[in-house]
């Protein structure tokens, strides 16, 4: 009997995603040129099937031109206090306005976010500054995750992510 | 006017760690944390290759690549298009990164993880701000230009080497506000430098020696180039060279003659400048903070020009004794002092000097002040030029062009801090006095 494929993202690689991380969003053009943004908050569906990101349009207006284009994007989370990194890729990527909620997951993110970065000698301020973005500038990438690795640096960066045990 | 990569330099000190985009050649994107980011001039900037991992793979197939760097204080981000070039594996580059690397390792908790393989060199091709909001950014602490033309002008008065050294320091804390530095000079025959003149130490640590190649200040006298650390770092521990190069002498099991390397427990920042003269490298400007991120790219560039400065002066003072030096007067016979005598002991093997059983110098100074000591005891010398010493085949000097000078500054504050009984008194240019108030009485080991 066939068995249905398991998201790649298990339970606790969505908490690891959608908490205080930094996230960095990487697109590439039809000419082969990389480009990237800083992104602001993150949410995983419930069936853990697809992730939204959630950036600033005129930020990530190269990411997004290139998105609509061709679909293909790596979002890297890591953790700054512990290292703890994980890329995913996707290559159905839709760019939409903010759902129901995002909001707060954003305004969530970012206190979470500054509240990672305090023991490291960042202010708040500094660090509500650097995600600050007007509502209406906010849009999410919705993908399904077909890749994902650890990319914490060590030996062992750049395996496929397995679940946390 | 397009940004060149010197206006954003702040934001490649790693505070905010900057993120980068490669790509395949199928088009897949991928994203990483970069844990240094190089200045290398206004078009170029270099990355820390330590894993082959992804960035690597892409990077050899498709030279592309995106970086953001953000400003630690306004938090602008930049955006820079780059495009790779070559790697570095040795060279000035790449152990400049190597040591920061080593810095950066230790402040992350990530010693034994970071090890630099390459430094990979990119060409900026643009660098665009990126739209968003930041914060007003502080006035600066302090001028460095007006700093360092004040410290130009106040090198360019010194007549002499100590006077010239001493003044380097002084410029040092009340222009620049740095409070711990160091001034060592090289020995090229021995490979190791020796410390001529330090500041804000408790023992001022002259004479002390360290092994070029080894810490900070070594590597950055052995590749001439300035390594600057923002953290502390335990690899790049310079005094436990001098540690390990004393238990591997055969003199230490009976003797000490290791001086302590003046510094810093653990500095948090450091800085290693060469002091170049004419075409060589005559040693190095050391300065360090027990704070983080103490010194920028900024406080190396000024560094940079003062120490070039005070080279040429160095090498201009040389010349000038050289062609000012008169001959000796005639020997005269001094007057011998009365008292107790003291004992001063030469050893062949190193030309270590002891006075009775207190080590006080080696090598080339050690044999400069054993000449002395024989004229003075067969002859009844005492007023010496500088011009002989350096022609005296008794003295290993390793060539004319040596830092003669700098020796018997050395010397000179070494019998000053042992309350010797024998002083050197400068008697003018080139020229000096060798005044012994005890009898003294030479012992060849």
């Amino acid at each position: 009997m066939p068995i249905a494929h398991e998201p790649l993202v298990d339970a606790g690689h969505a908490d690891f995603l959608q908490c205080g991380i930094s996230i960095c969003i990487g697109a590439c053009d039809r000419d082969l040129t990389p480009t990237l943004a800083r992104g602001t908050g993150c949410r995983v569906a419930p069936d853990r099937r697809t992730v939204t990101v959630f950036l600033s349009a005129t930020q990530g207006a190269l990411v997004l031109r290139a998105v609509r284009d061709n679909g293909v994007i790596s979002v890297v989370f890591s953790q700054p206090s512990t290292h703890k990194t994980v890329q995913l890729k996707g290559r159905d990527t839709a760019v939409a306005g903010l759902q129901p909620g995002d909001a707060d997951i954003i305004g969530r993110y970012r206190d979470a976010f500054a509240r990672e970065l305090e023991p490291l000698g960042f202010g708040e301020v500094l660090i509500q500054t650097l995600l600050a973005c007007p509502p209406a500038d906010l849009v999410g990438l919705t993908f399904t995750p077909c890749e994902a690795y650890s990319q914490t640096p060590g030996p062992k960066a750049g395996e496929p992510l397995k679940a946390d045990t | 006017m397009t940004l060149k990569v010197d206006a954003i330099r702040e934001c490649l000190e790693g505070v905010i760690p900057g993120t980068m985009a490669t790509a395949s050649p199928d088009g897949t994107p991928n994203v990483a944390y970069l844990s240094q980011v190089q200045f290398v001039d206004s078009d170029h900037v270099a990355l820390s290759y330590q894993f082959f991992n992804k960035t690597r793979q892409n990077i050899m197939a498709n030279p592309r690549a995106a970086l953001i760097v953000t400003n630690p204080v306004t938090v602008m981000q930049y955006r820079l298009s780059l495009e790779y070039l070559r790697t570095e594996t040795s060279g000035p580059l790449f152990e400049s990164m190597k040591a920061k690397l080593a810095g950066i390792a230790s402040h992350t908790g990530m010693s034994g993880v970071f090890r630099l393989l390459g430094a990979d060199v990119f060409r900026v091709h643009s660098i665009q701000p990126v739209p968003g909001q930041t914060l007003p950014a502080p006035p600066p602490h302090r001028n460095l230009l007006s700093a360092l033309r004040n410290c130009s002008e106040r090198l360019a008065a010194c007549a002499d080497l100590e006077k010239l050294l001493a003044e380097t320091l002084a410029c040092l804390k009340q222009q620049f506000g740095i409070e711990h530095t160091m001034i060592l000079m090289l020995d090229q025959a021995t490979r190791r430098l020796y410390t001529v003149a330090s500041h804000g130490y408790d023992a001022s640590g002259v004479g002390s020696e360290i092994p070029l190649g080894e810490g900070v200040i070594g590597v950055a006298a052995r590749e001439c180039t300035p390594i600057r650390i923002s953290h502390m770092n335990a690899e790049y521990g310079y005094s436990r060279a001098v540690r390990e190069s004393t238990a591997g002498s055969d003199w230490a099991s009976a003797l000490e003659t290791e001086i302590p390397l003046p510094g810093l427990r653990a500095p948090r920042s450091q800085l290693a400048v060469p002091i170049v003269g004419g075409a060589r490298l005559l040693g190095i400007l050391y300065v360090e903070s027990p704070q983080d991120l103490r010194f920028t790219y900024d406080d190396e560039d000024a560094l940079v020009s003062l120490a070039r400065q005070l080279g040429m002066t160095i090498h201009l003072l040389q010349m000038a004794a050289d062609a000012s030096e008169e001959t000796s007067h005639p020997v005269q016979a001094a007057t011998r002092p009365h008292g107790l005598p003291l004992a001063v002991r030469h050893f062949a093997g190193n030309d270590s000097i002891f006075l009775g059983d207190d080590y006080l110098i080696k090598g080339v100074a050690g044999s400069i002040f054993w000449t002395l000591l024989r004229d003075y005891t067969d002859k009844g010398r005492t007023e010496f030029t500088n011009r002989e010493l350096r022609l005296d085949g008794r003295i290993r000097l390793p060539d004319v062009s040596d830092n003669l000078e700098a020796r018997l500054l050395l010397l000179g504050k070494r019998l000053v801090e042992h309350e010797a009984a024998i002083r050197i008194e400068k008697t003018g240019r080139g020229r000096f006095r060798l005044r012994v108030d005890r009898p003294v009485h030479l012992r060849a080991e």
